[in-house]
């Protein structure tokens, strides 16, 4: 495959949450705030990117016993370190805060340990850099839609300002998960009434 | 090489654990003071902000500054309301979370923790009191700001660990909820002192506010939280009352 696709197709055809439907519980958790989405499709594009690369350097020399118990050990890591960062910079302790048990549970994200199966093992380190990179960025993009929704229909805001008229009430059908589910149902829809070779004969 | 062989698999997983057990460690040790930094003025702008201090869009140098400029004394007491420590007017002295769950022990009676329960003074009078409890899903805490005359509510500042975004988290994000203590006066000598009342406080209570619809237990355990702790400050503060009376 051209790193090209390899780029383009989680962001799109392959798009992690909607096509491949990995990752939809914490799409449900983060998508309150806009800020919290973005930072935790960051967060989540390095640790797929990282621990994709990292695991395609050691692809040869892992004992196929314990391969799993490895790559979990290295997306652990991967992740406790984001945490801590996004803890000592002064712009995003506060989002970290917000976040709470989220940024931890990234380690149980389907997306991570689904790409480093999928890809990262038989694959070349750049490939597989890219490869998780471009899935990160495709969870981040519905997450960030989501999010948009919902903090707009909310709590009536973006990025934290007042854009609803002063006194709308906030609506919490939208600020708790399920609405979250719904969106995302939605947006599968809208994703397979566009592109046709995504629907299931 | 045989990738499989018992002794291989015991020697890689054994490499693979100690290298990252060591990034960990050092990452922690590399990182703690700035995430310190930011727990210490974060805990300094929520003190701030329940004394009605402006600090929207203050970086954390100057949240640090404007403690420094507003802070007139602060001292700890003991469960009979007598000083026990004078803290200065540093900002090391600050409790933060840790020291505040270490106090509540003390308040429940739990041995092996000393009561010395922190008052802040600032230069217009307004006493900070904090207080700390159990949420829906994890600690609950925040500020409470007195006027001089130790009776009326200058304000609140709450924080909790993990309560429901858009419920619970209202504590601390719906500043409406914050607003509803402003002008409250805490009714010494009675108990509770203060309450949060699902379904409504009734008008004309003074020491009592509205709980928040769909966060019952929330409400509730910050409601027992501020109650316990007003309680530990109780003999303080009837001091302060008595003294301002002759």
């Amino acid at each position: 495959m051209k790193l090209k696709d390899t780029f383009l197709t989680p962001l799109l055809k392959g798009n992690p949450i909607t096509v491949l439907v990995l990752g939809v519980c914490s799409a449900l958790a983060v998508t309150v705030t806009l800020k919290g989405a973005i930072v935790m499709a960051l967060s989540v594009t390095v640790v797929t990117g990282l621990g994709n690369f990292v695991l395609s350097l050691l692809r040869k020399g892992i004992p196929n016993r314990v391969r799993i118990i490895v790559q979990l050990v290295v997306v652990a890591m991967l992740v406790i370190l984001v945490d801590q960062i996004l803890k000592s910079i002064e712009a995003t302790f506060p989002i970290d805060k917000q976040l709470s048990v989220y940024i931890g549970l990234i380690i149980t994200n389907c997306i991570v340990m689904g790409r480093i199966e999928a890809f990262a093992l038989g694959n070349k380190p750049f490939p597989s850099l890219v490869d998780g990179l471009a899935n990160g960025l495709g969870y981040g993009l519905i997450l960030v839609v989501v999010a948009f929704f919902r903090e707009l229909f909310g709590s009536g805001t973006l990025f934290g300002l007042q854009v609803m008229p002063a006194g709308y009430i906030t609506n919490n059908l939208v600020i708790l998960p399920p609405f979250a589910l719904i969106l995302i149902g939605c947006i599968i829809w809208a994703h397979r009434a566009f592109d046709k070779e995504l629907q299931e004969k | 090489m045989n990738t499989n062989g018992n002794i291989y698999t015991i020697v890689y997983t054994a490499i693979i654990v100690v290298v990252v057990a060591g990034l960990l460690a050092a990452a922690a040790v590399f990182l703690k003071p700035a995430q310190q930094a930011n727990i210490k003025a974060e805990t300094i702008s929520q003190m701030l902000q329940a004394a009605q201090f402006e600090t929207e869009g203050l970086n954390n140098a100057q949240k640090l500054d404007k403690y420094a400029e507003e802070i007139d004394h602060a001292f700890t007491i003991d469960s009979k309301g007598a000083k026990i420590k004078d803290l200065g007017v540093t900002r090391d002295n600050i409790e933060l979370v840790d020291g505040l769950k270490a106090q509540n022990y003390a308040i429940s009676g739990k041995s092996g923790f000393a009561l010395g329960l922190p008052v802040y003074v600032f230069k217009n009078g307004v006493s900070i009191i904090p207080c700390y409890g159990a949420g829906l899903w994890g600690p609950v805490w925040g500020y409470i700001a007195i006027e001089a005359d130790g009776t009326t509510i200058k304000g609140t500042y709450f924080d909790h660990d993990s309560e429901t975004a858009g419920l619970g988290a209202r504590i601390k994000d719906d500043p409406a909820f914050r607003g509803l203590f402003v002008g409250k006066k805490i009714a010494w000598g009675s108990r509770p002192q203060f309450e949060i009342i699902k379904g409504g406080a009734p008008a004309g209570q003074e020491n009592a506010i509205d709980a928040i619809t769909g966060a019952t237990i929330t409400s509730q355990g910050l409601g027992k939280a501020i109650s316990t702790w007003l309680q530990a400050y109780e003999p303080y503060f009837s001091s302060i009352i008595k003294a301002e009376e002759e």
